[in-house]
């Protein structure tokens, strides 16, 4: 294994304009293949099914599952802005705390939101429907909405094996399950810097040598100097923990948000939990999260590590939106303050003091993680449902 | 030089008797206690949930499993659920070690009159 990790340095040497030690080229093939493999969600028992994902769909890009029947999912995640709003908070029916993920790849995580206050795809799509600054509707006027829908109603039936029932709140879980179904099949495209690890991979310095200078020189600093590829690992560039990056978390004079400490107080007392009736697979077997999540003060202000994929188009940044370009980002970790970080968290974030030129590398490779686009497409709906 | 002989046999007969069945087996002394264990999977990735099954010698009063990381000054975001007594076999439950970096997996042996920190380090690229 050695020999072939020293070899791949060997055979790409002369096609690199920055020198890659064995650890960096280790942890650069840690961020492929891309996309990764996917799954079905054992806890939905509507995930990867066809039908599920048109009436999911549907509901994704429906503006009557709003209390004014004017906001849709898709207001604050549209395809064309990388599923995000390009906003700093997310405005729904009145302006939220945060700001807007994207929810491109969403099937690889594990906690949704930036607090992380749900464990699956199918309960965080329940939080934008009944809170009363997005979608604001309730159990019953879900159900009523999609029972009174003749073309709605046929789907769920088609989707479900049953018309939608008397259960209000067991319609409102389904139709977030067909709205889970819908927006695991939201994967990026491979980018410029997938070209570039695979190239590396199987030592093509003809390919490895397309990827540009700059690019190169910015992801050894990535995983190098920048210690960014602690947090951002793996082929998502996020392990979708929770950390405090020292970005304010006040909202409002004497309001704080909380961050991760609120997420863990209520992903635990709810419900729709992978531990509560609602979670499809009887083994629980992706519940061991949730099972053993420990609650600590330092998680106070934490929030989640975003996935760098597609980040060149999901501006602005941070969970408040608080910073508006990468440079901006860059900025914040060549500068950070460690005062600025809870006495009791963690001793990781230093200032990088980064050049002016390490900075534009930075961006560099950074924008090489973006895909080319088209990778969706919405489809004309037929309204045909028998 | 008899004491002293008779003490080397006792730990000898400790170590001897202490086991973990199944292979893979990682050993940990720190002073008079032993710990022998494995992970599964192995190796670790980084967020990855992972099974820590465990024996301990002498037979521990308690014994609790954490990790850390030294230089974040942060351990784990999960808690594990451990079941086992006496010497074992252990079986620790929910560990997940979710940055790259140096770990410290940490065995906290209780007994009658000690506690005794048995300490691995384990690197996560």
């Amino acid at each position: 294994m050695k020999g072939a990790c020293l070899l791949l340095v060997l055979v790409s040497a002369s096609a690199l304009a920055a020198s890659f030690t064995d650890e960096e080229v280790r942890k650069i093939q840690s961020h492929g293949p891309w996309p990764a493999p996917w799954s079905r969600d054992p806890s939905n028992r509507v995930s990867g099914n066809a039908n599920a994902t048109d009436l999911g769909e549907r509901l994704f890009f429906e503006r009557r599952l709003s209390v004014n029947g004017d906001i849709s999912c898709s207001r604050c995640h549209l395809p064309e802005r990388n599923w995000s709003d390009g906003l700093p908070r997310a405005v729904g029916i009145a302006e939220v705390d945060r700001n807007a993920p994207s929810v491109v790849n969403v099937r690889y995580h594990h906690w949704f939101g930036w607090d992380g206050a749900h464990d699956s795809l199918w309960a965080q799509s329940i939080n934008p429907i009944l809170d009363a600054r997005e979608l604001g509707m309730s159990a019953a006027s879900v159900a009523r909405f999609i029972r009174g829908d003749r073309d709605l109603s046929c789907r769920y039936r088609n989707t479900f094996g049953a018309a939608p029932g008397a259960d209000d709140e067991k319609v409102l879980v389904d139709a977030a399950k067909a709205l889970a179904a819908f927006q695991e099949t939201l994967v990026s495209g491979s980018t410029a810097f997938d070209d570039f690890r695979d190239a590396l991979a199987r030592g093509d310095g003809a390919a490895m040598a397309r990827y540009p200078e700059n690019a190169q020189r910015g992801l050894k600093l990535f995983v190098g100097k920048g210690a960014c590829s602690v947090c951002h690992t793996g082929p998502a560039f996020t392990n979708g923990e929770f950390h405090d990056t020292g970005i304010p978390f006040f909202l409002r004079r004497g309001e704080a948000d909380p961050g991760r400490y609120g997420g863990i107080k209520k992903v635990l007392s709810d419900r729709m939990n992978l531990l509560g009736p609602y979670n499809d697979d009887p083994k629980r077997s992706t519940a061991v999260r949730t099972q053993h999540v420990s609650l600590e003060h330092r998680n106070f202000g934490e929030f989640k590590v975003p996935s760098l994929r597609n980040l060149e188009s999901s501006m602005p940044y941070m969970h408040n939106g608080s910073l508006a370009s990468l440079r901006d980002v860059v900025k914040h970790y060549s500068e950070i303050s460690p005062d600025r970080l809870h006495s009791d968290g963690e001793a990781i974030l230093k200032p990088l003091h980064l050049s002016d030129g390490e900075t534009a590398d930075l961006i560099a490779f950074l924008q090489t993680l973006s895909d080319r686009g088209g990778q969706y497409q919405r489809r004309p709906f037929p309204e045909d449902c028998r | 030089m008899r004491a002293l002989l008779a003490a080397l046999l006792a730990a000898a007969s400790a170590a001897t008797a202490c086991e973990l069945p199944g292979g893979a087996v990682q050993k940990i002394q720190s002073g008079k206690v032993l710990v022998l264990y494995r992970t599964n999977p192995a190796p670790l990735k980084v967020g990855q949930h992972f099974v820590l099954e465990f024996a301990v010698c002498p037979a521990p009063e308690s014994v609790r499993v954490d990790a850390q990381m030294p230089e974040h000054r942060h351990g784990m975001n999960y808690r594990p659920t451990i079941t086992g007594s006496g010497e074992g076999p252990y079986k620790a439950e929910g560990l997940m070690l979710h940055m790259a970096g140096r770990w410290e997996l940490v065995f906290e042996v209780r007994s009658k009159d000690a506690v005794e920190r048995v300490t691995q380090t384990i690197r996560l690229e």
